[in-house]
């Protein structure tokens, strides 16, 4: 099995996968794994805490649990969100990438995937750009949706330097449209394609010490914004809704990931040195956060609620490839789906289409619903806030008692349904 | 698993931009090619697109042209050889396999420049030396030059498959060439010289007093042999020979000759890395005239004074009416 594509959902698809029996050759373009994760950081909070327990139930835990041992913050609330953990995103990179090691994936690094040869509606192989091929029985494509730079320049407001790294290790490349499968794309509020990437970091040492200290302890630091800077307009492009409410408008929202999450897609550096506590403010993703933030959204796979690519008999997806999904628990609860999908439909086996009574079993097939409207295409769908997680209390799925959630997986008879070999 | 990958010689250069992006027929880029999204299969390190919208949503200036000054010219039968003074910079941008130039009698118009390839480069002395067969108008046009000549570069599209000549270190290469076809070699025995590889040079000179040729290449240590490689429109027996014998030992193969003559070498050799020199008709070299355009199957057209392609697709079907 071939997962192109190193981050959160490609890493969870690997897992699962693996558990399932599979060869897994992971391949990633730039010389780390999990892509945006490197600058991320934000677990649990809200209706993502259900979707982890329900996860650990499922038997794919491995990648929650990394995360949550990696926690700097626990349990900690911030505007609009509860109980979420926070993760150091300097020590995270090479514990997934061991552990991934330890499990037998087979990694390779600094290899960008360009092209496909199919056959039949299925895909026989890749082509790399250093010019070497792999066929497979197999392919996950985990390559997101963001960037690469043509289109960040195009949609947004030009390469921004984020952590993706187009420039030093090329641009990303769409497999399944190179396959001949239409990519879908989501659109901002005012009918614009894409959306910018919700939030930036800046230095720790670069801000004052009362900042620092007030993030050490709590994890968390609001600074109100002078009223000529507040502007409502800019919530509405970015990609992350649960981080558009008015709170994150009026204030400068500080998380401490290891570095410092600045929760708004880019901040021009002039104006924000201008607020106390800012004065030497520094970005440290994007390296150039001052001028804009990577554009994602533009290039979302057409999928069943299996995971599998319409119109290709043998590629999945997952993560923000298999929707308007946002986060890294969206990206690793879809990974370890389609990961063990893949290895189903390699046996021949029905694949796995989780129940709607599960939280994530409900997101998938709700995302895809609402993807064929219009108005969906504007929304984003994450455990988190916004649209999807308002639905998962009117559902009753929303809960951090992990007793419920045990439940609910046997009753449906799905406990560690990834956990099982199956070949 | 055949897979072409494609190359333009001048992506990320000064000169990209060209005018093909203003038009949107980019060779490597899809938003300038008319497509709303990014599909950048063939990166070459600098976004192209984005070098466009920084500079205007215009392409860069192209190639110039400077009168240059004969400093030597020795006349041979059928062939002549020139040492011409360039500027300096533009020495500087000759200096790589396959560079060549425009070159033409500054009393004959535009039309009349030629594509000829590098034989030697100072960027000391700041002067290039070519080597010119004399065919038809344009070359005897040069050949009437006395003093001054127009010449318009830096162009580097002289031979298909450089980036395995670049990377090509410390092994074994077999050069063939025909005729004229030695000139353009003559540079790339320097380069594989220097990055250490061994190098078996078999050369038809045909009936071209390539002498001064031969003595620039005494001073690289190869092995030389000199025969007849075509006639009757084949390949020589003695040639084959000598292609079988030598070719199990080898790491890369360059033809240096005609079209029907690489077309006929690549037959022999079809599991070899494989490259060789560019004989298309070239005019503006830069994409714009279509002088250098080559059609192949499925209506596809290929511009060959930018595209770098590998060899074995040069023939492969291509439409010749």
């Amino acid at each position: 099995m071939v997962i192109i594509g190193g981050g959160w959902a490609g890493c969870s698809a690997s897992i699962t996968a693996k558990k399932a029996g599979a060869d897994v050759y992971l391949y990633e373009k730039t010389d780390m794994l999990l892509g945006l994760g490197n600058v991320g950081g934000i677990m649990r909070n809200n209706g993502r805490f259900t979707a982890s327990e329900e996860l650990i139930e499922l038997g794919a835990g491995d990648l929650i649990n990394i995360c949550d041992e990696s926690s700097l913050h626990k349990n900690i609330n911030f505007s609009g969100h509860q109980h979420a953990n926070l993760y150091n995103v300097n020590i995270i990179e090479p514990k997934v990438r061991r552990y991934l090691e330890e499990i037998g994936v087979n990694i390779n690094l600094i290899k960008r995937a360009v092209d496909v040869e199919v056959k039949d509606r299925k895909i026989k192989g890749i082509h790399f750009s250093d010019g070497s091929y792999m066929e497979a029985d197999v392919f996950i494509e985990t390559t997101g949706s963001t960037g690469p730079m043509g289109n960040c320049l195009r949609y947004g407001n030009g390469c921004c330097m984020c952590i993706l790294r187009c420039p030093a290790f090329g641009p990303r490349i769409s497999i399944s449209y190179r396959a001949g499968i239409a990519d879908l794309q989501g659109e901002r509020e005012d009918d614009v394609y894409g959306a910018f990437s919700g939030s930036c970091e800046l230095s720790r040492e670069s801000l004052s010490d009362e900042i620092i200290q007030e993030l050490n302890k709590t994890g968390v630091y609001t600074a109100p914004l002078p009223e000529e800077y507040v502007n409502l307009d800019k919530l509405k492009t970015k990609v992350c809704q649960q981080y558009a409410l008015k709170e994150y408008a009026e204030n400068l929202i500080l998380l401490d990931t290891g570095h410092i999450k600045l929760m708004t897609t880019y901040f021009p550096l002039d104006k924000l040195r201008k607020i106390p506590g800012f004065e030497n403010a520094r970005y440290i993703d994007p390296y150039a956060g001052g001028k804009g933030n990577s554009i994602r959204y533009l290039s979302v796979a057409p999928t069943g609620n299996d995971l599998r690519v319409k119109g290709l008999k043998n590629l999945f997806c997952a993560g923000e490839k298999a929707g308007l999904f946002v986060g890294h628990t969206e990206a690793i609860c879809t990974g370890a789906l389609a990961g063990h999908n893949a290895v189903r439909y390699y046996l021949g086996i029905k694949p796995l289409i989780l129940p709607r009574t599960l939280a994530i079993g409900d997101i998938i097939a709700y995302a895809n619903d609402r993807m064929k409207i219009k108005q969906g295409r504007r929304s984003r769908y994450t455990f988190a806030g916004s649209n999807y997680f308002e639905r998962m209390k009117e559902l009753n799925l929303y809960t951090i008692d992990k007793e419920i959630i045990r439940d609910r997986i046997n009753k449906v008879s799905l406990k560690d349904v990834f956990n099982q070999k199956i070949i | 698993m055949d897979y072409e990958y494609i190359d333009c010689i001048d992506a990320g250069t000064r000169f990209c931009p060209c005018s093909l992006a203003e038009t949107g027929e980019c060779i490597l880029c899809s938003c300038l090619r008319g497509e709303k999204f990014c599909d950048c299969i063939n990166w070459k390190g600098v976004c192209i697109y984005g070098e466009f919208i920084n500079n205007g949503q215009k392409s860069k200036n192209g190639r110039e042209s400077y009168k240059c000054l004969i400093e030597n010219k020795i006349s041979r039968e059928n062939v002549f050889y020139l040492k011409v003074s360039v500027p300096h910079s533009l020495a500087g941008e000759l200096t790589y396999v396959g560079s060549f130039v425009f070159i033409r009698n500054e009393k004959f118009d535009n039309y009349y420049d030629t594509p000829i390839s590098i034989l030697e480069v100072n960027t000391e002395e700041d002067y290039i030396e070519l080597g010119i067969e004399l065919r038809g108008t344009k070359t005897k046009a040069i050949d009437l030059s006395e003093k001054e000549l127009i010449i318009r570069g830096p162009y580097w599209n002289g031979i298909f498959g450089i980036k395995k000549i670049n990377s090509l270190k410390e092994k074994r290469a077999l050069i063939i060439t025909n005729g004229i076809g030695i000139i353009p070699a003559i540079p790339l025995i320097k380069k594989l010289t220097e990055n250490g590889n061994h190098i078996i040079l078999i050369s038809d000179t045909s009936n071209l007093d390539l002498s001064y040729v031969k003595s620039k290449i005494k001073n690289y240590n190869i092995k030389e042999i000199y025969l007849n490689i075509f006639s009757n429109g084949n390949l020589t027996e003695e040639f084959v020979n000598i292609l079988n014998k030598y070719k199990e030992d080898t790491d890369l193969i360059h033809v240096s000759a005609q079209d029907i003559i690489i077309l006929r070498i690549s037959d022999l050799i079809s599991d070899k890395s494989f490259t060789c020199c560019n004989n298309a008709k070239m005019c503006c070299g830069e994409g714009g005239c279509g002088a250098c355009s080559a059609r192949f199957s499925g209506h596809k057209v290929k511009k060959l004074c930018k595209l770098q392609i590998e060899p074995k697709y040069l023939f492969r079907e291509r439409r010749l009416i």
